[in-house]
């Protein structure tokens, strides 16, 4: 067994174990292919712009891309493909393809480069993961990136505003979904009942648009829409990220849950010792009297013998 | 049903053919010339020096078919099928999420490394790029565009992450194209079995320009060459739809002259 490897990457919320679609995928992989992965949320640190997360650890070796890490992985012997044919492995690129060159750019615009989405959620998120005063620059610097990226490749004429950049990247966003959804159509994950590579890869992309509260929300509204897609999100959630206990990733709802949940039994349990205590009272022998009384007049040649044997 | 009919006199522009095309560009019009060649429908190819400039999102080729001008392959597919021909009508669902999954594979690692080695890479740049790509123009004007173009490049392969890549890796990232669509084309004639369809013209004009173009070294072309099945794949759609047309939109002949002239 190698020693345990370090995975330095941003951490999570509502649920998810990070935000960061690239460290997601990483970690995806790593339970599916059974490796052992000891994960470290970037809190508070100075070092987050210079590294370009996700990073793997391992032992004297630094990987730095998600592709390069899985390779690493793969190597080590943690392959999730090992049952794959050469077509389904060929597949497996063609779809990462289209997730980059489709999703990519949507994902990117819904998380940095919409207003309202990037002021109220994803700004103060990163810039709480981070020290002062990098919180100040870090997203902002990753914003710029977003909205460069979507320009260049996406901005060229006929589109000459951002609108009409939006339109077009939301359109194809919304296209790829419904190509995803047709792919895996009921099936538990996209190449039989084993999870691959690709299925880490679109865990990786779907679940921060399906699970992260933002106010403008067009594309989790049409994820939302395709049913197969959220089962696969929350399949994978439910099997292989609830069941660490040494609480790799930050608490989010999750604990909130448990607790509402333990409170709710808790109340549930008193109620019903409560009304076990009524019914011990009412069936106590303080109320003999009225019970014999009733047995009397409701029987009276059978009640009467045993009582006149009674008294002497 | 069919709109209305295909005319005469449709025509295909791109750059001049002999002194000016680029790798990348004469891969994305080999492939429109191929599928419309599929398609059955005729077209002419015009050759000017401005092409990129006319064309209505900056991206050659571009066709002018009755009064409309449509440029790149993907709304070209679609035009076509609102005039009534397609290629892919008999896929299902499935087929089609891979279609359109291989082509995005095509322009995410076929097309961006051919970007990279004409733009990227030192030496190619030097020696093919800059005196290819002005050609047409006086000085100072070739050296000007071609730094700008250069220029606009560079910005999107850093944009994209592969600025950092070196040119080993590149072609690394060629071979796994490659494999990938050599293992998914198999032993089928086309990729979807019987019939070919716009993914088969788009490896085509890849493939083909890859290996008939003549670079600094061979390795790009060797690349291909590894995978015999894809080799042959080429050969049988060049002799399907190319051979026995006019020389005018012949890939042989624009093979033959680019072999000729690119010799440097």
């Amino acid at each position: 067994m190698a020693a345990p490897m370090e995975l330095r990457c941003w951490g999570g919320d509502w649920g998810l174990p990070s935000l960061h679609p690239e460290s997601l995928t990483v970690m995806a992989y790593a339970k599916f292919s059974g490796a052992p992965l000891i994960v470290s949320a970037i809190n508070n640190s100075w070092r987050a712009p210079k590294e370009e997360v996700p990073v793997l650890i391992s032992e004297d070796t630094v990987i730095s891309q998600p592709a390069k890490i899985l390779n690493f992985l793969r190597k080590q012997k943690y392959n999730a493909d090992y049952e794959l044919s050469a077509k389904q492995g060929a597949d497996t690129l063609a779809y990462i393809a289209l997730l980059e060159e489709k999703l990519l750019p949507a994902l990117l615009h819904t998380f940095w480069v919409e207003a309202e989405n990037y002021c109220s959620v994803t700004k103060p998120w990163f810039a709480s993961k981070a020290a002062f005063p990098l919180s100040l620059y870090l997203p902002g610097k990753k914003s710029r990136e977003a909205l460069n990226r979507i320009l260049l490749t996406r901005g060229g004429p006929p589109h000459y505003s951002l609108t009409e950049v939006e339109a077009q990247i939301y359109r194809e966003a919304k296209e790829c979904l419904n190509l995803l959804s047709k792919r895996l159509g009921t099936s538990q994950f996209f190449f039989g009942n084993t999870p691959t590579t690709l299925d880490a890869f679109v865990f990786g992309f779907l679940a921060p648009i399906y699970k992260v509260c933002f106010p403008r929300v067009q594309l989790q509204e049409h994820l939302r829409q395709l049913p197969n897609l959220c089962r696969f999100c929350d399949d994978i959630l439910t099997c292989y990220f609830r069941l660490t206990v040494s609480g790799h990733f930050p608490a989010g709802q999750d604990t909130a849950d448990a607790n509402l949940q333990k409170l709710t039994q808790l109340v549930n349990k008193e109620s019903n010792l409560i009304e076990k205590m009524d019914d011990n009272l009412r069936k106590s022998p303080q109320h003999p009297p009225r019970k014999l009384t009733t047995l009397k007049l409701a029987a009276g040649g059978e009640g009467s013998s045993p009582l006149n044997r009674l008294s002497p | 049903a069919a709109a209305e009919p295909w005319p005469e006199n449709a025509a295909l522009y791109q750059q001049l053919k002999d002194e000016q095309i680029l790798l990348s560009d004469n891969a994305s019009s080999l492939a429109v010339q191929a599928f419309l060649q599929m398609c059955n429908l005729p077209i002419r190819v015009v050759c000017r020096a401005n092409a990129e400039y006319m064309s209505p999102s900056g991206k050659v080729p571009f066709i002018h078919v009755g009064n409309q001008v449509v440029s790149e392959l993907g709304p070209i597919v679609q035009f076509v099928k609102a005039k009534g021909h397609s290629l892919s009508d008999g896929l299902d669902e499935v087929q089609k999420a891979e279609m359109k999954a291989y082509m995005e594979l095509v322009n995410n690692m076929l097309l961006t490394a051919e970007l990279y080695l004409q733009w990227c890479d030192d030496v190619t740049v030097e020696e093919i790029t800059h005196p290819r790509y002005g050609s047409p123009y006086p000085w100072p004007l070739n050296r000007i565009l071609s730094y700008q173009k250069q220029w606009e490049v560079r910005r999107k392969m850093k944009a994209i992450g592969w600025a950092g890549k070196t040119l080993p890796q590149v072609l690394e990232d060629v071979d796994q194209c490659c494999q990938a669509l050599s293992q998914r084309l198999g032993t089928q004639p086309y990729f979807f079995n019987k019939q070919p369809t716009e993914l088969d013209a788009l490896v085509f004009g890849h493939l083909f320009t890859i290996l008939t173009t003549q670079l600094i070294t061979d390795e790009l072309s060797e690349k291909v060459k590894n995978y015999s099945n894809l080799t042959a794949f080429c050969r049988r759609i060049e002799q399907q739809y190319f051979e026995g047309h006019d020389k005018d939109s012949s890939a042989t002949s624009a093979a033959r002259s680019a072999k000729r002239s690119l010799l440097r």
